[in-house]
């Protein structure tokens, strides 16, 4: 158990530098790659899109030497990946890819044990090393001596993830990880990935075709196109709302603000403020306060400050706030809800505003789609945001 | 079969047993040559053993060393991809050969004798098991392959931790083909002078309970190596002996996804 609390100590994220890289096969015509140079920081997730021929894949095994570099260096760290054999260095390179790969003459066990057995770690580190990284991907320990042709589509992925992760690597390296998988598991995988990413904080190189998964998964995002040329490399909220082009404006989709949407949560803008009613107040006290109000309709709430409702005009006749206003306040809305899911309420509820409670139920703000859309259009809807293991998981 | 016994006169001479028309207890049944001659069986049993134990070491050493030679093959031809063509033509011509003709051209060279059959044997199992040794890495999974390069490992370590594990069952079909088939074929190699159960089937050709008794023990001999390479598959692929049926298999997949 020390040794491998040592080696997590020992092992920290590194940086990835592409400098001007190129790769050219023999024989083909274009190059697959052309003259990339990116920053990877250190702990991010970077996400590699784009259409097949894009060059993204190629991109990425250049980082572990499974395809060599023609024009160009890539640092890991500060160092070029060409300091090394290939052996060694991949053996520091976690690998993940579609096929997930896992050896199916090997248990569970065995095939997380792979590099740490490469490096000559000794019997009892190795076997400690594996329980860890089961319970930290959550593999049943039970399946420990099962074989990969055992498990389900989920477990097998996994069991490759632990796999990568197994010494420790400073980079990860993921190639359509969760290709393979379908669509519902998927979603779990991917939560789950960014979950355990939260608590690891690798450097990732991540690869897929689809774009949502891109957006979802990546901290940063290079989009890159046929030719192998890179046509923007942004975090998801710059590449939705500022696309470089009108390349990377239709590989984004016409959703794009929804997609920016699905993003954030509700208590990531800034809320109105409805003038706030209690029952029994006395009405003209509260009719006073309606006029340069945020919102022009006042709110009840009970004791516990949660809504009871909007006070209507015929409610504003009256003498004193009864404790039953004629419109209910639906929906209400949550701060942890989904910004995509509450503008779909807010939609479907065929009312403009709709107030927004915390954890335990209090009145925080009130939501209207005039918020949203204002939003979109203003300068912070490029740049703030979570990082992946910190967004919303939809 | 007769144009063979004609050009192998003292062989047919030298085979007979002393006391072929003889039998204490059924001689009718000898004398007519009925379909099986339990007696006759039993009372001469044990001239059957030392031929049958002798076509077993022929068979064995000749499977093994087809093996040891179309292992190196298939390792070469792994490495260099380009060996694949020759090899499958040369080991295919080889196969193609008629066995008495090969018997022939060796004897000049070799001699008359075990060698020569052993030499004539194990060139007829490489065809069958080069061509599975060499699929059987071929259809190792890329994505295992990918991974464990992926990983770290070298070439020398992907072979042997990954990719000839994985090819174990498909080279265990080849030798299973290539022992059966040269169980049958070591009968003919009495014809290179390398004794055998085709000792006793030749030199009694018309007699039925010989060729049965015969005949049964060169089948028996290959169902029991056959058994043990099925055994010897299971010990050592121990990750094909969990699979349940394909149908249990689906149940379970589905209980799982649930």
């Amino acid at each position: 158990m020390e040794a491998s609390n040592s080696a997590d100590a020992a092992a920290e994220a590194l940086p990835v530098a592409f400098r001007r890289v190129t790769k050219r096969y023999p024989g083909a015509s274009r190059p697959a790659l052309l003259g990339l140079d990116l920053e990877v920081p250190s702990g991010e997730i970077c996400v590699f899109v784009g259409p097949s021929g894009s060059g993204k894949t190629t991109a990425m095994r250049m980082v572990n030497r499974m395809v060599e570099i023609s024009e160009g260096d890539i640092l890991v760290g500060g160092r070029s990946v060409r300091d090394r054999t290939p052996a060694q260095l991949r053996r520091e390179i976690g690998y993940v890819i579609q096929q997930i790969g896992l050896f199916p003459h090997r248990t569970v066990l065995d095939n997380i044990a792979t590099v740490p057995r490469l490096l000559g770690w000794d019997r009892e580190r190795t076997r400690a090393r594996a329980d860890e990284l089961m319970e930290l991907v959550r593999i049943d320990p039970e399946l420990r001596d099962r074989y990969p042709p055992q498990l389900s589509g989920g477990q097998q992925q996994r069991v490759g993830v632990a796999r990568a992760l197994a010494a420790n690597p400073m980079v990860m390296l993921m190639d359509e990880p969760f290709g393979a998988v379908d669509p519902i598991n998927r979603e779990r995988l991917q939560n789950e990935f960014l979950r355990l990413q939260a608590e690891v904080r690798k450097t990732i190189l991540f690869v897929t075709h689809d774009i949502d998964e891109a957006i979802k998964m990546g901290d940063r995002i290079a989009v890159l196109r046929e030719g192998g040329r890179l046509a923007q490399y942004a975090t998801p909220a710059e590449l939705l709302m500022a696309p470089a082009d009108d390349f990377v404006e239709d590989f984004v989709g016409a959703d794009r603000a929804l997609k920016r949407l699905s993003l954030m949560r509700v208590a990531d803008i800034d809320l109105w403020q409805a003038p706030l009613a209690h029952v029994g107040q006395a009405t003209s006290e509260v009719r006073a306060k309606l006029p340069g109000a945020e919102v022009p309709h006042a709110l009840v709430i009970d004791a516990e400050r949660r809504p009871l409702g909007w006070l209507s005009d015929a409610d504003l006749l009256g003498e004193t706030v009864p404790p039953r206003p004629d419109t209910r306040p639906d929906p209400v809305l949550e701060l942890d809800d989904v910004m995509r899911d509450a503008l779909s309420d807010l939609l479907q509820a065929e009312t403009r505003y709709a107030p927004v409670v915390d954890a335990d139920g209090r009145i925080a703000g009130v939501l209207s789609v005039e918020i949203i859309s204002e939003f979109l259009t203003s300068p912070e809807a490029l740049t703030e945001e979570h990082d992946a293991a910190g967004r919303p998981l939809v | 079969m007769a144009v063979l016994t004609a050009k192998f006169p003292e062989l047919v001479a030298a085979g007979l047993p002393q006391n072929f028309f003889h039998n204490r207890k059924n001689p009718d049944c000898v004398q007519s040559n009925g379909a099986f001659c339990v007696g006759w069986a039993v009372d001469n049993f044990h001239t059957y053993v030392g031929p049958a134990l002798k076509q077993a070491t022929m068979v064995s050493v000749s499977v093994a060393a087809g093996f040891a030679i179309a292992m190196a093959l298939a390792l070469l031809s792994h490495r260099y991809g380009k060996l694949v063509p020759p090899l499958t033509g040369f080991t295919g011509i080889l196969y193609t050969v008629p066995s008495l003709a090969f018997f022939a051209l060796l004897i000049p060279i070799t001699g008359f004798g075990t060698e020569t059959a052993v030499i004539a044997l194990s060139a007829y199992t490489l065809q069958i098991i080069y061509r599975n040794i060499v699929t059987g890495l071929a259809n190792v999974p890329a994505g295992a392959k990918d991974a464990g390069r992926g990983m770290g490992m070298s070439s020398r370590q992907l072979l042997w931790r990954v990719e000839l594990p994985l090819a174990v069952p498909e080279i265990i079909a080849g030798l299973r083909v290539a022992t059966v088939s040269t169980v049958a074929l070591a009968t003919l190699a009495f014809f290179a002078g390398a004794g055998g159960l085709g000792e006793k089937i030749y030199t009694q050709l018309n007699f039925k309970t010989n060729i049965i008794l015969a005949g049964g023990l060169a089948m028996l001999m290959a169902i029991v190596f056959d058994g043990l390479l099925v055994g010897l598959g299971r010990a050592v692929t121990p990750w094909r002996r969990h699979r349940a049926p394909p149908i249990l298999e689906a149940l379970r997949r589905l209980r799982r996804s649930v």
